[in-house]
């Protein structure tokens, strides 16, 4: 006998997903065959930074299976001009002018100059080969130092320079006086690496244009279908109504696949153009090199501090390498500027920034784009510490903001409601045992072995107290759409984007518990712009806190729709109809009970409901984010660095999390461990990496560019922390990014902790084995 | 790595699947350059997908049961070119007589690969940061090949790496087999590598075998070899003569890892400089030699 759950929510629930995923049957849009359809592949540039002087596609467009060849030049006469979905992600960051397909300059290794299309990929890429392109090489601008130098040459001919924004210096609080006061100012040059999204599916799409009635249907391997069908419609000069958008299962993204790309563009032009469909799927070369990188960012931070370990203000200079074309890295400063206080009572902050340009992949949104605001406080509160000869632990506990009313507030101006930081640093300091740790060390370096704790916090707006919330128009309230099918069943249609999240099990969860109806008997519908709600998609940790609170209303909304329309079927007021176990029924009245099924049936007969509930039993919510609140917690990593070889090992990891209150603590741990991944891979072996002198790059396959596998990654201890509830209804958090928001500055802390013996500063994110040596100098720096 | 076009996906070739040996050395005597034999696919399919390689036709060998063969005769293991590493890795013999190819070949990428990459094919693509070419170095072994033009011939692993995965066959020429002599009574052996990932190709590898005198327990010959510092693997025998005569002790092994250091010229990439991998492979020089000095006393 099936037993009930009492909730869903809160229980560890299988994920619905599973058994389509696991056995295969999924369905990506490299699945997807269309009849008629045709291959595309680019000619990629094979310098970083030129001048194109002459193409000639002739012998291309000759060979065998080739339909069409288009240049830069060609393709924008079929394009409506304008910046694309680079405008979206700005920041209000001059946005330059280029091609889809680069036409008079290329501007990164990998940058598209020609589309080919042909009967097969194989014979695109054959044809690939015979385009002739001639490049006048310029020099290539590789470093954030040299794009500020006045003389390297502007890499966008319509920008003045290769610096794109240099902000005013933001000041909160008495900066002046807080180093006047200060005992001591701790100086730090902090830098972040390359890394990139990687995911496991490339970006791909299959456009297919009907000429007959003038529709595009696209394909997509997407975070969200509005955006591309924005971005598409809009490119190619068609209505939005004309453009529908498909997305299957996605085989993650981690904020890569946000809109329609340039490819994508091409490739919907190309079909337009021939009348069927054409398929991309970008291959790992395309992806490593061109598809988008992040977190290349430099901080020159100052801390003012007292010698009992009391944070009075930071100063501090930002240096973001937005890489060649717009993609975020412009937008991100303002938010780490407002986020760098993080949970603490830091007093006074100034804050300035520079953005520039150089001949790099373009700067991507990257699980916890912003984290850079973690991982620099973090590391230099450890900084603090050992300048202080004080443990971590304590310069934090001396910091944390408490809970009080009315609450405190970030110097930049956002309210600490309900923020667990100091509980959950006092949780994994409890479960490390920190005292039997130190003993531990001291013991082990008799032996030679080097073991390090760190220790770091952070805290999230996912999606923060509802003072002080921006986020208008796309990135606004969540809509979700709710349908009570004529089996009984109840329908959800998301605009969010599942790439790995489960939200087609976790919604369920939320509207099964509200509507009072078995879990499998709702079913979330996701990826098709013509189904549903308009809405950003799935990105900025907005799941679980506006869709799943959507959820949450919509299914309220929807018991009251069901409970109006059996109070009118069965003449009785509204307040004697309940809804429970599946079926309507008059109160006390068993006999009058009524399934949903033929609740629905009876709606949608003609003439049995008054018209204004007359027909689909539907209805439309939508949810802001209510009261929200902050997600957040605290991580400990134990490492040992064996220092012959520059090799760190995790020897343990400690999370204590706190998302609020937990839809699914089983796919809450996913993500939780999934971050964790990701930062590790970022700190001991992910790298973007390019050669400065020629621009060329060097990690444009998984031998270079390696991730982080099953083998290198700890068994991670989670503690779910009891959460200060904000809202009376909907205290969901996001948890996406966290793990890798704070897991680098976590590991970097552990492996400083553990070269301590060798007076080792860290000011790096990115500690390979070759740079441990050389940070302990067992070798020169090379 | 740093790739010509960017692509992955191989240009057209021919392809074609020979029961014989026979069939194969003439289809591979009748192409000349433009053949290249296709082992377990695990390092020509990359390069054909990136179009690092470009040959006309491949001659697949998965089909010549006659190199397969594994066994133990005359004091000699003999593998065929196209036993699998994974089968090699399970197999009693040559865990008896050639420990030290046991303990390098699960360091080679992950059991899928195993499965697929063979003996041959590793030994011939020649790449210097590759196990098997410096455990056949250490171990002295011989490499059989066949071709039409040329008949038989047996090449010593001393001279079969000549450069930048390059080696002595020619391009007609087929290896045949890896012959192993086994070691001497006594014989003490150790790998060891350092690699990003478990599974990756070593930043840079060693392989060492120690035989001590059984009467006075001085060492009475030590091998070192190493994969991943230059074009090819290499013999230390500068370090071993070092050695000869020397007490294994830890001071001893500690002055054969510096000679050895400083007699490289390693390559620097992504993963790191040359100063770190002639650190690491003076590491893994004092760790080999002193296991497998360690594996010689246990042993006696
Ligand atoms: C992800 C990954 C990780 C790997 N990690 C490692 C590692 O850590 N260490 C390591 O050593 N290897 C590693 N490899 C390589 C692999 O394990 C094989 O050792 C290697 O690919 C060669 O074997 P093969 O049978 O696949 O040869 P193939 O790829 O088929 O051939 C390689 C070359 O040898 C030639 N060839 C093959 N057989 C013969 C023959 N009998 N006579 C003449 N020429 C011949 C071919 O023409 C070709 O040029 C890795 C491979 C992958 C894909």
């Amino acid at each position: 006998m099936q037993h009930i759950a009492e909730r869903y929510t809160g229980a560890s629930v299988r994920r619905s997903e599973d058994p389509r995923i696991l056995t295969g049957s999924g369905r990506y849009v490299d699945d997807v065959r269309l009849p008629g359809m045709l291959h595309a592949a680019f000619v990629r540039s094979p310098v970083a930074h030129a001048r194109i002087t002459r193409i000639d596609v002739r012998a291309a467009a000759e060979a065998p299976g080739v339909t069409l060849v288009l240049t830069g030049e060609e393709l924008e006469r079929s394009l409506v001009p304008g910046p694309g979905i680079a405008a979206m992600f700005s920041g209000g960051a001059p946005v330059p002018a280029f091609t889809t397909l680069a036409s008079d300059k290329v501007r990164v290794v990998g940058d598209p100059v020609v589309l080919v299309v042909a009967e097969s990929r194989y014979l695109a890429e054959d044809a690939c080969e015979l385009v002739e392109v001639d490049y006048e090489e310029l020099p290539a601008v590789m470093t954030s130092q040299a794009a500020q130098d006045p003389a390297s040459p502007a890499i966008f001919e319509d920008l003045a320079s290769n610096v794109l924004v240099r902000s005013p210096v933001a000041v909160f609080g008495d900066v002046d006086g807080a180093f006047a006061r200060a005992d001591r100012i701790v100086r730090a040059d902090l830098r972040q690496h390359r890394h990139q999204n990687a995911p496991m599916e490339c970006r791909g799409v299959v456009c297919s244009f009907d000429p007959e009635s003038g529709e595009l249907t696209v394909h997509s391997a997407t975070q969200g279908v509005h955006i591309v069908r924005t971005t598409l419609s809009t490119a190619l000069g068609l209505p939005p109504e004309k453009v529908r958008v498909l997305a299957g299962d996605i085989g993650g993204s981690f904020g890569l696949k946000l809109g329609a790309y340039r490819e994508d563009v091409a490739c919907a032009a190309a079909s337009r153009r021939l009348g069927r469909p054409v398929r991309w799927m970008e291959d790992r070369l395309e992806n490593l090199t061109f598809s988008g990188q992040a977190r290349e960012e430099s901080f020159e931070v100052e801390a003012a501090v007292t010698n009992e370990g009391e944070i009075l203000g930071l100063r501090v200079k930002m240096t973001i390498d937005t890489g060649a074309y717009p993609g975020m890295g412009a937008m991100l400063p303002e938010l780490v500027k407002t986020m760098i206080p993080g949970p603490y009572k830091i007093g006074a902050l100034s804050f300035e920034w520079t953005a520039v340009v150089t001949n790099k992949a373009a700067y991507v949104a990257y699980r916890g784009p912003w984290a850079s605001e973690t991982w620099v406080r973090e590391r230099m509160i450890d900084l603090i510490a050992m300048e202080l000869g004080m443990e971590p632990l304590e310069v934090r506990l001396r910091n944390v903001a408490t809970r009080e009313t009315p609450p405190l507030r970030m110097v930049t101006g956002r309210s600490l409601a309900g923020v667990t930081a100091r509980e959950s640093l006092e949780a994994v300091a409890a479960k490390v045992d920190l005292p039997a740790f130190r003993r531990l060390q001291a013991g082990a370096r008799g032996h030679g072995r080097y073991l390090g704790l760190g220790v770091a916090t952070y805290i999230e707006p996912a999606p923060g107290p509802l003072e002080g919330r921006g986020g208008g128009g796309i990135m606004g309230p969540e809509q979700v759409r709710l349908r009570l099918e004529e089996d009984g069943t109840v329908t959800l249609f998301t605009s969010q984007m599942p790439h790995g999240q489960s939200h087609q099990t976790t919604f369920a969860q939320v509207a099964a518990d509200e509507f009072g109806v078995p879990i499998e008997q709702v079913r979330v519908v996701v990826g098709d712009s013509d189904l549903v709600p308009m809405g950003f998609g799935t990105g900025g940790s907005r799941a679980a806190i506006m869709a799943g609170g959507a959820s949450l209303h919509g299914a309220r909304a929807l018991k009251a729709r069901v409970e109006e329309i059996a109070s009118h079927l069965f003449e009785a007021g509204a307040e004697d109809v309940e809804l429970s176990g599946g079926s309507v029924a008059v109160r006390g009245v068993p006999a009058s009970a009524m399934s949903l099924a033929e609740l629905a049936r009876a709606a949608r007969s003609p003439g049995r409901l008054p018209p204004s509930l007359a027909g689909d039993v539907e209805v439309t919510a939508a949810f802001d984010g209510g009261e929200g609140g902050w997600s957040g917690g605290s991580h400990a990593a134990v490492v040992e660095v064996d220092v012959e070889t520059g090799q760190v090992r995790v020897e343990r990891y400690v999370v204590a999390e706190d998302c609020g209150t937990l839809i699914n603590p089983a796919i809450v741990e996913g993500q939780v461990r999934g971050g964790i991944a990701q930062g590790i891979g970022a700190v001991l072996l992910e790298r973007s990496a390019y050669d400065e002198e020629t621009g060329q790059y060097l990690s444009s396959t998984f031998m270079d560019y390696v991730l982080a596998t099953a083998c290198e990654i700890p068994r991670i201890e989670i503690e779910h922390l009891e959460t200060v509830p904000l809202d009376a209804d909907v205290n969901f958090r996001g948890v996406g990014e966290g793990g890798m928001i704070i897991a680098p500055p976590t590991l970097c802390n552990a492996i400083e902790d553990a070269l301590s013996p060798f007076g080792v500063r860290v000011f790096e994110q990115h500690l390979p084995p070759a740079r441990i040596l050389e940070l302990i100098g067992a070798i020169p720096a090379g | 790595m740093r790739v010509g076009s960017l692509t992955v996906k191989p240009p057209p070739f021919d392809y074609s699947a020979p029961d014989t040996l026979e069939e194969a050395l003439f289809l591979l005597g009748e192409a000349g350059d433009e053949a290249r034999p296709l082992a377990g696919g695990q390092s020509l399919v990359p390069l054909l997908s990136l179009r690092l390689a470009r040959p006309s036709l491949l001659v697949d060998l998965a089909g010549i049961t006659t190199l397969r063969t594994l066994g133990a005769a005359d004091g000699h293991l003999a593998l065929g070119a196209m036993v699998r590493e994974r089968q090699a890795e399970r197999d009693v013999r040559v865990r008896r007589l050639a420990p030290v190819l046991a303990d390098a070949l699960p360091l080679i990428g992950h059991p899928a690969i195993r499965s697929r990459g063979t003996i041959g094919g590793s030994l011939s693509h020649a790449d210097p940061a590759a196990e098997l070419p410096a455990v056949a170095l250490v171990l002295e072994a011989e490499l059989v090949a066949e071709s039409r033009a040329r008949g038989r011939r047996s090449i010593a692993a001393a001279n079969f790496f000549t450069g930048f995965f390059t080696t002595e066959l020619a391009p007609d020429e087929l290896l045949t087999s890896l012959r192993v002599p086994s070691p001497a009574p006594g014989t003490g052996w150790a790998v060891d590598e350092v690699a990003r990932r478990h599974g990756d190709f070593a930043i840079v590898g060693a392989a060492a075998m120690v035989r001590l005198d059984t009467s006075t327990g001085r060492i009475g010959e030590a091998r070192v070899a190493l994969a991943g510092v230059g074009d090819t693997p290499v013999r230390l025998r500068e370090t071993e003569r070092m050695l000869d005569g020397a007490e294994p002790a830890d001071g001893a092994f500690a002055d054969a890892a510096e000679d050895a250091a400083a007699r490289l010229s390693p390559p620097a990439d992504v993963h790191g400089s040359a100063a770190y991998r002639r650190h690491i492979a003076g590491v893994l020089v004092r760790r080999t030699l002193k296991l497998a000095a360690q594996r010689a006393r246990e042993a006696a």
